[in-house]
């Protein structure tokens, strides 16, 4: 196994989190949301993941989990812009304090504080027939967990969806426009309810996947910042499926790096590595931001009754 | 088009326009003080049930959280210190708030600041006081600046989104205390990533008898003097309020909009900075990794809940104090975890909000 591969092997499932929580903040913002809790709800979705695998001694029923507790917020987030029309930006931090601290008390009110943490098995691998059998491709591509396989297959309906259905134009229409969307009898509410849902129920999957993945264990800074570059992601991604996809190639290939870096030691100190993923994404935003466009409504509030809007 | 379609973000509605609506001076502070008691009542209720499906006593836990910071003179000592940090955490978010401009990066800011402060009483740490003290401050302050005004010029420059830019900081200076805690000035005794102490001039003076507070708390009062007479009294300060509410109004107007923008982020950076020097300089003695707490988070809130008026920040600041030492002591005696707390007040912060809903909707029912 050359270095070459065990990079790119290493960096697919690295990319999952970020895939994940940034296609449910493309659905959230494509329909107008701009739910800025990733970093809580990844940190809530991680703890509510693990302490269901943990006592239920089934991943799959912890992402489930957190797929659920994950849509609660985005209903929450959801129903008090759309229908209350609060801020979006403040409620969002909101929900951040508030995730961020359930988070860590269900796993301090479950477990406790240990001496040794407890362990959850990390999840298997399925290598694809045939697929995996390809040099070099197969045992990057086809190798992996389901999840991984799940947030690429996801990436793919969602850029489907989006571009090449009516109903994904229709659900495009409400984050550009949702005067004229509602003009035409879209339902703007209804679309803002389920993107929201959706795409916080997405956040949280992704926080999910962290512990059944890397360590096994749960601890609170295990997120370590992934949720705001997600952010990142989703702006530099232009909010389309498909460049997001490349972008968490970007942000996973820098994580994998930097790992790699701590490990071997390459003369400089590992901190000024760690840096690195934040740094780029700051020096990539510099150009981006020029060219990256956004739905023309994202983050505003519709209020059909404003003689302003639209 | 969108500018004119709604306020800017955060903005939020002005007290002043609220309250302008309602006629007679003690239904106006009704109308504006009752939300927050209920929004706190709630939240603690709440908070209740959550302690009591833990399996604790959620009474004898409140009494610990509301009770601590006033039934000792320790706990007093503790709560004021909490207070300076929060308070100017909150102004580093309220100013460019101002402006329409969100800074999340406070914690990265303080960071900087205790940075700066702590090398300068390492560096220098045979002088007297009254060289040495001003100089950790004004480095504090400096470095904050600095810290915030990279966010600031990506901002100006080159239209970079200040949300993402400061929070991306943050991460960086965590690396960067780090590398300063563990290889430039490491205290290997500590057993915890820490520098070295500073030299006996850097540290801020006591008042009174111990346990006594530091003599930061009156730099955060002058402070909180200062923000209130600049944002109100000032040219600068008016402008910056403009931008907030109306952005094209102030363009129309000729004020520099993106550059009185970056200033508010630059000014909230320095306070964030000047929080990081004084916690060195009156609390820790030296700069240890983690000594952010979550000032980041209590400032937004306390932010978020003064509404954007700066002379309420220091009164909500105190409350947001009071419950974090609270919390703590509540940790301690009724085994509830802190956590409980953030909770609460991230459900205060909520309810506050919702509380505009609740008020407009009953005014227009009336």
């Amino acid at each position: 196994m050359s270095t070459l591969t065990d990079f790119f092997a290493l960096m697919i499932p690295a990319m999952v989190p970020f895939l994940l929580a940034a296609q449910g903040t493309v659905l959230s913002g494509r329909a107008g949301l701009f739910n800025v809790s990733q970093e809580g709800l990844m940190v809530l979705g991680a703890s509510v993941g693990f302490l269901v695998s943990f006592k239920l001694e089934s991943n799959a029923l912890g992402l489930f989990a957190a797929l659920a507790v994950g849509g609660i917020f985005g209903l929450i987030f959801a129903y008090t812009t759309t229908l209350l029309r609060l801020d979006q930006f403040v409620i969002g931090l909101a929900l951040y304090f508030a995730s961020l601290g359930l988070g860590s008390l269900l796993y301090r009110a479950v477990v406790g504080v240990t001496f040794e943490p407890p362990l959850i098995p990390t999840l298997e691998s399925y290598p694809v027939p045939l697929l995996s059998e390809i040099p070099f491709l197969g045992e990057v591509l086809f190798d992996h967990d389901l999840v991984v396989y799940f947030a690429f297959l996801l990436s793919f309906a969602i850029y489907w969806f989006m571009y090449k259905t009516n109903a994904g134009m229709r659900f495009r229409s409400v984050g550009e426009n949702p005067k004229s969307a509602d003009s035409v009898g879209i339902r703007v509410i209804t679309t803002r309810l389920w993107a929201g849902v959706v795409g916080a129920s997405l956040m949280a999957m992704a926080g999910a996947y962290l512990p059944m993945v890397y360590t096994g264990t749960f601890t609170e800074g295990m997120v370590a910042g992934r949720g705001w570059l997600v952010i990142a992601l989703a702006f530099l991604g232009g909010w389309r499926p498909q460049f997001v996809v490349a972008g968490a190639a970007f942000f996973a290939g820098m994580e994998v790096l930097a790992l790699r870096a701590q490990v071997e030691g390459i003369g400089i100190p590992h901190q000024f590595v760690s840096m690195l993923p934040f740094v780029a994404t700051l020096v990539v935003m510099v150009f981006a931001f020029r060219w990256a466009r956004q739905p023309q409504f994202l983050g505003l509030n519709y209020d059909r009754e404003s003689r302003l809007a639209g | 088009m969108s500018e004119t379609t709604t306020t800017p973000p955060g903005a939020g509605p002005q007290p002043g326009e609220q309250l302008a609506r309602t006629s007679g001076g003690t239904l106006r502070m009704a109308w504006a003080v009752v939300p927050y008691f209920v929004s706190v009542l709630l939240a603690f209720v709440a908070g209740g049930v959550v302690i009591l499906l833990l399996g604790n006593d959620p009474f004898r836990a409140f009494e610990s959280v509301l009770t601590t910071s006033f039934s000792t003179q320790f706990g007093l000592v503790e709560t004021m210190h909490k207070w300076v940090a929060v308070v100017l955490c909150a102004y580093a978010f309220a100013i460019p708030l101002a402006t329409g401009k969100f800074n999340i990066g406070a914690e990265g800011q303080l960071l900087m600041g205790a940075t700066a402060g702590v090398a300068m009483g390492i560096v220098f740490s045979d002088l007297p006081m009254v060289v040495l003290l001003p100089v950790v401050l004004l480095a504090g302050v400096l470095a904050g600046a600095f810290w915030a005004g990279i966010a600031a010029f990506l901002l100006v420059r080159f239209q970079v989104n200040e949300i993402l830019s400061t929070v991306l900081l943050n991460f960086v200076s965590f690396a960067f205390i780090d590398y300063v805690a563990s290889h430039v000035w490491p205290d290997r005794g500590a057993g915890h990533p820490a520098t070295i102490r500073v030299g006996e001039g850097a540290l801020l003076p006591r008042l009174g008898d111990a346990p006594s507070v530091h003599a930061g708390v009156i730099v955060a009062v002058v402070v909180c003097v200062l923000v209130a007479i600049g944002m109100r009294r000032t040219a600068t300060g008016f402008e910056m309020t403009a931008v907030g509410a109306n952005l094209r109004a102030s363009l129309v107007h000729g004020i520099r909009t993106s550059r009185l923008a970056g200033a508010g982020l630059v000014v909230g950076g320095a306070l964030g900075g000047l929080a990081g020097a004084i916690e060195v300089a009156g609390v820790h003695g030296k700069m240890l990794e983690g000594m952010q707490s979550n000032f980041l988070i209590l400032g937004i809130i306390v932010g978020l809940m003064a509404r954007g008026n700066m002379v309420a920040v220091p009164f909500v600041a105190f409350g947001i104090a009071v419950l974090e030492v609270g919390a703590s002591s509540m940790q301690r005696t009724a085994q509830v975890p802190v956590e409980v707390v953030l909770i609460i007040e991230a459900l205060i912060l909520i309810f506050v909000l919702l509380s505009d809903v609740v008020r407009d909707r009953l005014r227009g029912a009336s």
